[in-house]
């Protein structure tokens, strides 16, 4: 379990690097909103990275919950696990 | 997203039944395409005679519709077929569902709200308000990150303000709901479409409505403080409607729709689910949110099924423009759309220009957009440019366009100059009329307020008559909040006046911005002043300008994150915060605080002038 955290939070600071470029490390106690600013129109690319990365369908409903980086590693995890 | 129905009713059942599966049968599903496979999309030629929009109410136009083979038609975000729902079977589950909203104990003309997400089952329940005398209204969906609790604030808001006596969202979103309901004494049922399918079907006679009813509530902001509902008669929505089809979009029997448009917002609901059922045209929808993340499924839908009606706010438009490969162009053929709506915010001519010369080796044809204005308070729509002819624009001189109110048409180039698009003449029944700040018209290329009479004017705020005081004027003139200019008989808007800022197609009010900054304990009222600055790429930022007392840069800090978090979690925007010392702010002569010169202060302060498009202001 631990190293599938470990793999999906990799793979998402990869994309949220990208999307919001700081010098500040990313870690999952990073807060998505204050931290990487990500707005409405940064959300919808992460989400549609997040979905062809993962191979999931991130419910609209499910975010309105994450605000940090932690929370989102683990909403992807739960939906894995779900649609398995 | 998961969608079922109440499989009892069912009538189609070969084609419904498919719909229902919840959201982890559908994503196991969906990579096998063994769903799709099974569906069938609703044709776009009917059976029966085209009428367009003649009905004197809304229940009227599906009972009609109902004889037919059209209908509306679900797709998913990979572009799956996900729920087929004939306007037969809408008639059918409609009525079924009416009769057990009935037996609610609710009174006629009762309030229903509904979370609108692009779902059959919303639809349904739309139209079984009507069935049964209610009275809908449609609230949003939650976009936000970390937003549950400004979202649940928002819900209870509009419950409240629309005095809601019952309470509808499917399994996703039904969890918000039931939070924003507690505690309220006024609402009878809370639930989901399938849990009202369990209940009892009352043997009512389901009556006809009357022209004068109310037929529906819009709320126009997701204001979490003051939310309005305006108050649509079924006279005024079918005269609406019937200018739309006929006048607007000149309605043919080979014509099909394709919209992503939110359920919950005018264009959507009157524009792509009303307009489309009375003239019995066939729509395909897709999912905002789908489309937000993945735009090319519009257009791949729009191409794929030869849809001939679709609509955008610019704001769509330009993330077709933005998020489109290149690659993806040589599958579409977008040849059969002919009617190319634009309208909900600015329409700035380069948009429109940035799409067409992007579709252009996709087939598009630049003749079919279609800008167009209106907005909820008019139920939909004010006016529109002739169809089939593109779109007009008029090069002003930026300069006089501030400093006197008048669009002076470029005589020669290199001055810097505003352009704005042309969108058309009224709905027949409907005048257009551009006022001064004493009220009286204004000759043409003057700028001023935009004031609408006509049929499909609201009947004010629900519950709300200081508002609806404030914006209905003496002889029924409808006060729409725009600015701009008639010039030959066709309006341009030029901006809106500084009470709403529009980012990214949502407008969002000044008002709401300023009072979330007074919750701070370190902002006292009246010390906030909010506004939208908008550069010359169309990009409009929200500016937050703050009094501050304090001293400490940590504190000073704090306060701006704190600020930029709630704006966020509010609207889903970031914005600019800029703390001033005391008295900074300028002041009217009755103490409030004017956002024009505030927002001028703050170009000073700046030294933005040149980055930014010139607009025409109000005072």
């Amino acid at each position: 379990m631990a190293s599938d955290y470990e793999d999906v939070l990799q793979k998402l600071c990869h994309h949220l690097r990208q999307l919001s470029p700081s010098d500040a490390d990313i870690t999952p106690r990073t807060d998505l909103i204050e931290q990487l600013a990500i707005d409405s129109v940064k959300l919808l690319n992460l989400v549609m990275e997040i979905e062809d990365e993962f191979d999931i369908s991130v419910p609209i409903n499910a975010l309105a919950d994450v605000q940090t980086v932690d929370e989102l590693t683990n909403l992807i995890l739960r939906i894995r696990s779900e649609a398995r | 997203m998961a969608s079922t129905i109440h499989l009892e009713e069912k009538t189609l059942s070969s084609t419904i039944a498919q719909l229902n599966a919840p959201l982890a049968q559908a994503s196991a599903l969906r990579s096998s395409d063994e769903l799709a496979v099974a569906l069938a999309p609703t044709p776009t030629s009917n059976t029966q005679p085209q009428r367009l929009a003649d009905f004197e109410t809304l229940t009227a136009a599906l009972e009609y519709a109902a004889t037919g083979e059209t209908g509306y038609n679900f797709y998913d975000a990979r572009g799956n077929l996900r729920s087929v729902l004939p306007y037969r079977a809408l008639r059918h589950n409609a009525r079924a569902q009416a009769r057990r909203l009935a037996g609610l104990g609710m009174t006629r003309g009762d309030r229903v709200a509904l979370i609108a997400d692009t779902t059959p089952e919303f639809v349904e329940l739309f139209y079984a308000c009507r069935y049964a005398g209610l009275v809908p209204f449609a609230m949003p969906v939650p976009v936000n990150l970390g937003s549950h609790a400004v979202y649940v604030q928002q819900l209870r808001g509009m419950l409240e303000s629309g005095q809601a006596a019952a309470a509808l969202a499917n399994l996703d979103y039904v969890g918000f709901l039931a939070e924003a309901a507690a505690g309220s004494e006024r609402l009878k049922w809370v639930g989901t479409p399938e849990q009202l399918g369990e209940r009892p079907a009352t043997q009512v006679e389901l009556l006809e409505n009357h022209p004068d009813e109310v037929a529906y509530l819009q709320f126009t902001s997701g204001s979490t403080r003051a939310p309005r509902g305006v108050i649509i008669t079924e006279r005024a929505l079918m005269s609406n409607l019937q200018g739309i089809v006929r006048n607007g979009l000149e309605i043919g029997p080979g014509d099909r729709s394709a919209s992503w448009l939110p359920f919950y917002h005018d264009m959507g609901l009157v524009g792509m689910v009303m307009a489309p059922m009375v003239a019995q045209v066939s729509v395909d929808y897709l999912a905002t949110r789908d489309f937000a993340i993945r735009p090319l499924q519009w257009l791949r839908l729009i191409s794929r099924n030869r849809a001939t009606v679709a609509f955008s706010q610019p704001f769509g438009l330009k993330l077709c423009t933005l998020r489109v490969r290149d690659s993806d162009l040589e599958e579409l053929d977008l040849s059969c759309w002919r009617a190319a709506g634009v309208g909900a915010e600015m329409i700035r001519p380069d948009t429109l220009r940035n799409f067409a010369e992007k579709f252009a080796p996709a087939g598009f044809d630049v003749r079919a957009f279609l800008p167009c204005y209106g907005l909820a308070e008019s139920t939909l729509a004010v006016t529109f440019s002739k169809v089939g002819h593109g779109f007009d624009s008029l090069r002003v001189d930026a300069g006089t366009l501030v400093d006197k109110k008048m669009a002076v048409r470029l005589q020669v180039e290199g001055r810097k100059y505003s352009e704005f698009v042309n969108c058309g003449r009224p709905l027949p029944g409907h005048i257009v009329k551009v006022v001064d700040e004493a009220g009286q018209a204004v000759p043409d290329l003057r700028v001023g307020s935009v004031l609408v009479h006509g049929n499909s004017i609201m009947a004010g705020y629900f519950n709300n008559p200081e508002d609806s005081q404030r914006s209905l004027l003496p002889g029924n003139w409808l006060d729409t909040g725009d600015l701009g200019f008639i010039f030959e008989g066709d309006l341009y808007v030029t901006g809106r006046r500084t009470d709403v800022i529009i980012v990214n197609g949502r407008n969002i009010r000044a008002q709401d911005i300023e009072e979330l900054a007074e919750q701070q304990p370190e902002v006292r009222t009246r010390e906030a002043s909010a506004f939208g600055i908008t550069d010359t790429s169309d990009v409009t930022t929200i500016v937050l300008v703050i009094e501050c007392r304090l001293t400490s840069a940590a504190d000073r800090q704090s306060l701006i994150s704190r600020l930029q978090r709630q704006v966020y979690m509010a609207f889903g925007v970031n914005c600019l915060v800029e703390l001033v010392p005391p008295h900074t702010l300028p002041r009217t002569s009755s103490g409030k605080l004017s956002r024009f010169a505030a927002r001028q202060g703050f170009i000073q302060r700046t030294n933005l002038t040149d980055q930014l498009s010139a607009e025409s202001g109000d005072k």
